[in-house]
């Protein structure tokens, strides 16, 4: 892999003036933001402030109600279901809260199942793309188990490994640390710095694990289910200490003052 | 120079066959490369391979496969492969992979002999009636405990889980032996009118009805409904960790969980039964008003004539039995559930499967029993 994207847009993804929401209930309006190539931005914020309905708006799973999400320059928004497979689908890979993987699949299956679908590999190289992409995450060797066999760290990294069976050229991560101990948080982190660096992957990687913030971040933008959208942007180490004090103390872990 | 490939091939002063790559090495080009390939070395006559990539722009992931299964089936034939030319970005890129994946390529796992298979099936079978019969055993002892402390017996859920098995399935049962009685009616008609013994298409329906068909079309659709029900949920539990919450806190799962189900079904099936009963004889009176002649007064007075008490109480006992062992099982396949969301689905099945099995295996013992005792 030598180019990171074969678009020529100027950022991977944008957001323009976007409100998601469930009906009439607005959870996020008037979002607004862009992706640089290969950085890798963490989108924060507390328990239940809409993050994971920012990634489901991101990867397409919830439309809009207002605005537009652009990938690569084109808006995603307003494609049709074979425009989707063929912008969307092939430039990007999602890597879920829980891994998702298909129960009735061995991992090896599971990795495998995009790759059939959407490209005419030959069988022996099918399977050495397998190989690789669980050497990839360092589950060589377990192709055969079936998910329900594996801890949640190993499940994550299947999910990783499926998600890049493609080779995207952007990844969204929903909470990658979300439930695992401190070490193997960091392995995750170093893992998706390392396809960052190697593969020039641009990753959107949804989380409120601070270490993992100050570990992965080029760039950081935190959002609030109050002010129901973007209340902080840049890098983390300079939010840190921003005057607002939502941000504050979010990456203080203080109680907040409103609420205590 | 072959037409249309992907690549040029040549041979190097030293016969070596030269391989150039016009296209990136990826996904879209991958598979025609390795067909191009494949072809190429068969013709072969085993002199070396050497790849030049100097042309190579990209290599993404479908790219690292094909030379890796290349080097592979060089390997395999005994044929030399060398890879020249790199650009440093792809060098760095394939260095990465072949730190990663030095993996040995596992062979498939042996099948087992069909005797051994048919064993261990054969043994899985055992081992699982066992544990039915000690999950019901267990059953019976929580619910002979649980009548010494009925004040915390769970009358909430019980009524719950009644509306659910019983009520909500009146509409579908009415419909279900209304068809039955319309079609048993139709059937013994053409046979009875032979003899001009329209009559008895009264008798004939009814018994079958109360002996036997309305219990077990009661139990089929609680079996189907319930049943399944009742797996799917405590399957969902346990997925979710909630079993082992309620055993944390000190709550006995089959007290808390199968009992109001089982109780509920109990009343349930009984109550069904009997509007299954009405259902069927409604149908068979439609018939017989429409093409048999037959009044509904003359109908029922000689359903009157025919059936006795013993015949619809019995059918009652049947319909008892069946509700116990379908909420058992239906229970035991839940309980039966292990990690996975799949696993929900197949003890779903088996808990119908199983319950189907049970009703007329219990179905073919009691009709026995009852032709011994003379009832």
């Amino acid at each position: 892999m030598t180019s990171p994207t074969s678009s020529e847009a100027q950022y991977a993804l944008c957001a323009e003036n976007v409100s998601l929401g469930y009906g009439d209930r607005i959870i996020l309006e008037n979002i607004n933001f862009c992706v640089e190539h290969g950085q890798i931005v963490t989108i924060l914020g507390g328990s239940g402030c809409g993050k994971t309905t920012f990634m489901k708006g991101l990867v397409g799973l919830l439309k809009p109600t207002q605005g537009r999400f652009e990938l690569y320059g084109k808006d995603i928004s307003a494609l049709s279901a074979e425009g989707w497979l063929d912008w969307v689908s092939k430039r990007v890979g999602v890597l879920f809260q829980s891994g998702a993987l298909i129960g009735s699949l061995t991992l090896a299956e599971n990795v495998a199942l995009p790759i059939r679908e959407f490209s005419n590999t030959p069988k022996e190289m099918l399977d050495e793309i397998v190989r690789l992409k669980l050497a990839m995450v360092r589950l060589e060797g377990y192709g055969s188990y079936y998910p329900a066999e594996l801890s949640g760290g190993m499940k994550k990294r299947a999910g990783l490994a499926r998600a890049l069976a493609l080779d995207p050229n952007i990844l969204f991560c929903d909470e990658p640390t979300g439930g695992l101990d401190p070490v193997i948080s960091a392995e995750i982190d170093d893992l998706l710095l390392e396809l960052n660096y190697l593969l020039g992957i641009t990753m959107i990687v949804i989380t409120h694990d601070l270490p993992t913030i100050m570990a992965i971040s080029d760039w950081s933008i935190m959002i609030d289910g109050d002010a129901r959208g973007i209340i902080a942007s840049g890098a983390p180490r300079d939010i840190a200490n921003s005057s607002d004090p939502r941000v504050y103390d979010f990456f203080h872990r203080q109680v907040s003052r409103g609420k205590a | 120079m072959e037409r249309g490939l992907p690549f040029e091939t040549g041979r190097s002063s030293e016969g070596e066959l030269l391989v150039s790559f016009k296209v990136p090495l990826t996904f879209e080009n991958a598979a025609e490369i390795w067909e191009g390939l494949n072809t190429l070395i068969a013709r072969n006559d085993n002199s070396p391979l050497v790849l030049d990539l100097s042309g190579v722009t990209k290599v993404d992931s479908a790219g690292v496969a094909l030379l890796r299964s290349l080097r592979r089936l060089c390997r395999r034939k005994g044929i030399g492969l060398r890879i020249e030319s790199v650009q440093p970005t792809i060098q760095h890129f394939l260095d990465h992979f072949d730190r990663n994946a030095e993996v040995q390529v596992q062979p498939p796992p042996l099948r087992e002999p069909l005797v051994a298979r048919l064993d261990a099936y054969l043994v899985g079978q055992a081992k699982e009636l066992k544990g039915f019969a000690r999950f019901c055993s267990s059953v019976f002892v929580v619910a002979v405990r649980s009548v010494r402390r009925l004040r915390r017996f769970r009358w909430r859920e019980t009524f719950y889980y009644l509306q659910l098995a019983g009520s909500d399935a009146m509409t579908i049962l009415f419909l279900i032996t209304f068809l039955l009685g319309v079609v048993m009616a139709f059937q013994a008609a053409i046979q009875l009118k032979q003899f001009g013994a329209n009559i008895y298409v009264a008798d004939l329906v009814s018994l079958a009805l109360a002996r036997e068909l309305a219990p077990v079309f009661t139990a089929m659709l609680l079996a189907g409904r319930s049943g399944s029900f009742f797996a799917a949920e405590i399957g969902t539990m346990k997925v979710g960790e909630e079993l082992d919450a309620l055993a944390v806190m000190g709550f006995d799962p089959i007290e808390f969980i199968t009992l109001p189900k089982v109780l509920a079904l109990m009343i349930a099936a009984p109550l069904l039964t009997m509007w299954a009963n009405f259902a069927g004889i409604l149908g068979a009176i439609a018939v017989s008003g429409l093409s048999l002649d037959l009044t509904p007064y003359a109908f029922m007075h000689e359903v009157f004539t025919a059936i006795t008490f013993g015949d619809i109480a019995g059918g009652l006992l049947k319909a008892e039995v069946f509700a116990i062992l379908i909420a058992l099982v239906g229970c035991f396949r839940g309980f039966e559930t292990s990690m996975g969301a799949d696993s929900v689905g197949r003890q779903t099945t088996a808990a119908v499967v199983s319950g189907l099995f049970l009703i007329i295996f219990a179905d073919a013992i009691l009709t026995v029993l009852y032709y011994l005792l003379g009832w």
